[in-house]
This record gives C-alpha cells, structure tokens and sequence, in this order.
C-alpha cells in the first residue's frame, strides 16, 4: 500500500517521486473544482491525464479517476 | 542527448519476485473494481465463487474465472451497445473503437477514457522506446485512421515522445512513398504485409528504398509475419531498416508485447501493466518454458471495460527475460504471437472469422454454395475472396449481389476488402455434413 513516503511495494520515495505525486494530487484537487472556466476545467484533467501515467508507471498510485472524468 | 535505453528504468529492470508483487496488488485492486462496477463481472465471479479477498498470491489467479469474447459479445447482443460491462458512465468516455466479432454483423465495441486513451499510447510508448523510436526520430504511419484501432496509440505514443509524426491517412500508396522519401522519415510504422507492399510499388517506380530512403526503424504490427524470420530477413534487406515485431489487441486497445533493440527473436511482456498467463488450451493447466500455449490476459490499463484472466486463443511460447541480453526483467513471447487455437484468421490486420462471414452470407437467399478462399498475392499482400455459387433462377441478382455483399462484409470487418467470385454451378465442393468452407493458401509460417 502506497503511503506518503514509499510507493506501492513499500519503498521510500525519491525526492522527484515526492514532487511527482505532489503535482498529481494537487491537479486531483483542482479537477475538484466545479467553477473552474472551461479553458482550465479541461487542461487540468489533461494534465491529470498524463500525472497519472507517470506516477502509475512508477508504482506511486494504481487507481481510477472517472470520478473527475478523466 | 543521452537517453535512457529503457521507457520506464524502475520497472523495466525490477527484479522478478517485486515485479509479481506489484502484479498480485494490481490484481486485487482491479478485481475489487471490477466486482463493485460492472455485473458482468460480478455475475461471472459469484457464480465462481470467487470474491477478490482470495486473491493472496499469484498463483491464486487461477481462482478467477476466464473471461471469454463469446460471453462479451452476448452480453453485447442483450444489451446494447456495450452490454454489462463498463465500469464507469458512458460520458466519461472520449474514445470508441471497435473490431469485428465472432459472429454475424455485431462488432465487440469498447470504451476508452481520458487516461486510458492515453494508457494506450504509453503502453505504445514502452515498445516504441525500447525498439529505438526517439525525439528525432520521423514517424511515419502507414495507417487509414478510422474505428479500427489499429496504429492509433503508437500515433499518439510518437507525439508524446515529442517525435515528428506524418499521420499518412488515406493516400494512394505511391503517395505515400513519395511522402516518406520527401520527409526524410525514420520509421515507418505498418502491417508486414503492407511494409512488403510499400517496397514492391516503390520498386515500380524506381525507388530504392533501402537506398533513397532515411527509414532504419519499420515498427511491424497487426500480423504475426512480424516475428517470422524469413519475412523479417525480407523486410529488413529491402528497406535497409530494422524490424521491430509489436503485437496487440482492440479489447486491451493496445500493445502487450513488443521486440526491443535487441531483437532477440522474441517480444518482451510489458508486465508491470499485464499479467500474461500461458496455459494448455485443452486442460486449462500453465505450461512452463519453452512450450506452446494460450496466452490469457489481464490488463491493468483500462479500466473502463476491465480484461481479467481473457482467452485470446493467441498460441504463444514464454522464454525467460534471460533470453535477451537488454537488461529487462521481463519475459517474452519467442517468436511474438505464433497463430490461433481457434479458426480465426487475421487479414491485412483485421480478425476474420469465418462462422460471422458465414453468417453474413447466408442472409443472401441467392447463394447456394460458398467458399472463403486466403491467398496471397504477389507473395507479399494476404487477400480474402468469396467464391460463390447462385442457386440456378437467381443469376439475374449478380451484379447486385456483388456489390452489396462486398459492402456488408467490409461494413462487418472495419472495411476490409473482400474479393466476390462467381463459380459456375456445380465447381465448388458441396457438403452435407462437417462442411469445409474454408482455404487457406497462404504459405505456412517457419520460425
């Protein structure tokens, strides 16, 4: 189980996997919003798109965003 | 600019024993979510008796009960268009892709969301990475862009790896060579067959590609003549280019496997986001090493249409990632997808299979006796052709019959092109019972 400090087989992050997630969860709460304009509503769930390629291929998270529609 | 050889360093070089410990995990996340979204699958798993908890080794996976296309296109059938299957709302979707199903007109149709359209690019990214693709690199796509899915992902996966892509779309052939030539492309990316053909008609019009051309990387997908040596060897001489075999289906949306730079006769598993099991299509048992199998597979990607334990009736033979000296950890297909343990055939990229032609034909009251004839032309293009026979009183409806027949079927199989034959009455071999219909020409493939 991924916690804070280590990825999903338990070991400790790297300070770029710590500012990856960190980017990733941020955008999770910016796709949150529901009275973001249009031009960002959309380029954050881009942008989560991609976050989420990253930190799943590196094992810092494994799970679904439909809830944000991505 | 010094690149890593790998896509993903951390799991593709991960030891083994972590590398099925992160399978384990994703397995049960994914069976978790499939159980609590979709009644396709909580129907299958409750009548398995199988509950996602019981997942506590690997080997436990064997609990879980096979998925099957049969029972994806009935539940397709009961309920319209995607049957019980998806996980999520159908508005989250931005992606539809189809392929042709196993019987009569309805196709399997899937899903794919913002990330798991773009899981199918970086699952494209692993493979064309790993065979060589890089940022300086030119794609080009010999590839029609329509519901097929095709090429699609590797489009995408080439823009992400910030790579010059020349989508070729629908062009004539001898515009598309003039465009690979005039763009100084490095890598094309084709069918086998198609590859064979680009190099025949430039041929025709005195191009040497091997020589004119800037292309050192053809990344092969769509048929298995891409692991073949002898097509390979083929290739190879007349585009003066490597090969790199890739193999992938629609009902994952991309690539499972692919060869690396390598080429160590095999295609690598990309098994931090699939677990591929080998088993004895008779007994259901795994075989070991180095003997053939069914490859059943689990897709960690989209988790739209969740692909647990599914039978692709694909024969494969899994050699350890000790096989190739790359460094991977992760094992391989020798010799990529090596044919069906079912009748299905694969034309020009597209899965034929021969009960839904069957089926097709059999609307046309005209037609008495048939046969689907796979040959090769020109010993570089696989061709697919209906030799028919009209019931006498019916010769009349020909010219209509040929066309819209051709129409139907290309509708039914994401345009393929069927060849219609008329045979005089009486030519073609009749039958009572166990009727074979079909004929297969093509050379045998030798690994």
């Amino acid at each position: 189980m991924a916690t804070s400090d280590t990825d999903l087989l338990g070991k400790p992050l790297t300070e770029q996997e710590r500012a990856l997630m960190s980017v990733y969860e941020e955008l999770k709460k910016l796709a949150a919003q529901d009275d973001l304009p249009p031009c960002a509503a959309r380029n954050v769930r881009r942008a989560l798109m991609s976050m989420w390629q990253a930190t799943n291929d590196l094992n810092l998270q494994f799970e679904q965003l439909y809830e944000f529609g991505v | 600019m010094a690149y890593s050889e790998f896509w993903n360093p951390k799991n593709e070089t991960l030891p083994r024993e972590q590398l099925q410990a992160l399978q384990l995990l994703k397995l049960r996340r994914l069976c978790e979510w499939a159980y609590a979204t979709t009644p396709f699958h909580q129907r299958k798993f409750d009548a398995a008796g199988f509950k996602p908890e019981q997942l506590k080794t690997l080997d436990d996976v064997h609990r879980i009960p096979f998925m099957t296309r049969e029972e994806w296109m009935e539940s397709l059938l009961e309920k319209p268009l995607f049957g019980d299957i998806l996980a999520t709302d159908q508005k989250n979707a931005i992606r539809y892709h189809l392929t042709s199903g196993t019987t009569g007109r309805t196709p399997i149709r899937v899903l794919d969301s913002m990330k798991d359209w773009d899981w199918i690019a970086e699952m494209w990214c692993y493979g064309m990475w790993g065979f060589g693709v890089r940022p300086e690199d030119i794609v080009y796509f010999a590839f029609g862009y329509g519901s097929f899915i095709g090429f699609w992902g590797a489009h995408y996966a080439c823009e992400k790896m910030g790579a010059l892509v020349i989508p070729g779309g629908a062009q004539t052939t001898e515009a598309r060579i003039n465009q690979i030539i005039e763009m100084g492309a490095t890598t094309v990316c084709s069918t086998p067959t198609y590859a064979l053909h680009l190099w025949q008609k430039a041929k025709e019009m005195g191009i040497d590609l091997a020589k004119e051309g800037k292309v050192n990387k053809l990344i092969l997908s769509g048929e298995p003549a891409g692991s073949i040596p002898a097509v390979k060897q083929q290739l190879e001489e007349a585009w003066g280019a490597k090969c790199g075999d890739t193999a992938g289906m629609t009902e994952i949306g991309t690539i499972m496997i692919f060869e690396c730079s390598h080429q160590s006769g095999g295609t690598h598993i990309i098994e931090d986001h699939f677990i591929e099991e080998v088993l004895n299509p008779s007994t259901d048992e795994p075989v070991g090493y180095n003997e053939l199998g069914e490859r059943v597979v689990t897709s960690f990607g989209r988790g739209f249409i969740p692909l647990i334990r599914y039978r692709t009736r694909d024969m494969v033979m899994k050699v350890p990632a000790s096989t190739c000296k790359c460094g991977r950890t992760w094992d391989l297909y020798s010799g990529g997808i090596r044919g069906r343990w079912d009748d299905m055939k694969l034309i020009r990229g597209t899965n034929v299979y021969p009960r839904a032609v069957e089926a097709i034909i059999r609307e046309y009251i005209a037609i008495d006796e048939f046969q689907i004839y796979i040959w090769r032309k020109e010993e570089v293009q696989d061709e697919i052709t209906i030799k028919l026979e009209l019931k006498p009183g019916h010769e009349t409806e020909w010219v209509v019959l040929q066309h819209k027949l051709a129409k139907d079927l290309a509708n039914a199989h994401e345009g393929l092109r069927f060849n219609i034959e008329r045979m005089d009455y009486g030519v073609l071999p009749h039958f009572e019972l166990k009727a074979k219909r079909l004929v297969d020409a093509r050379p045998v493939a030798q690994y």
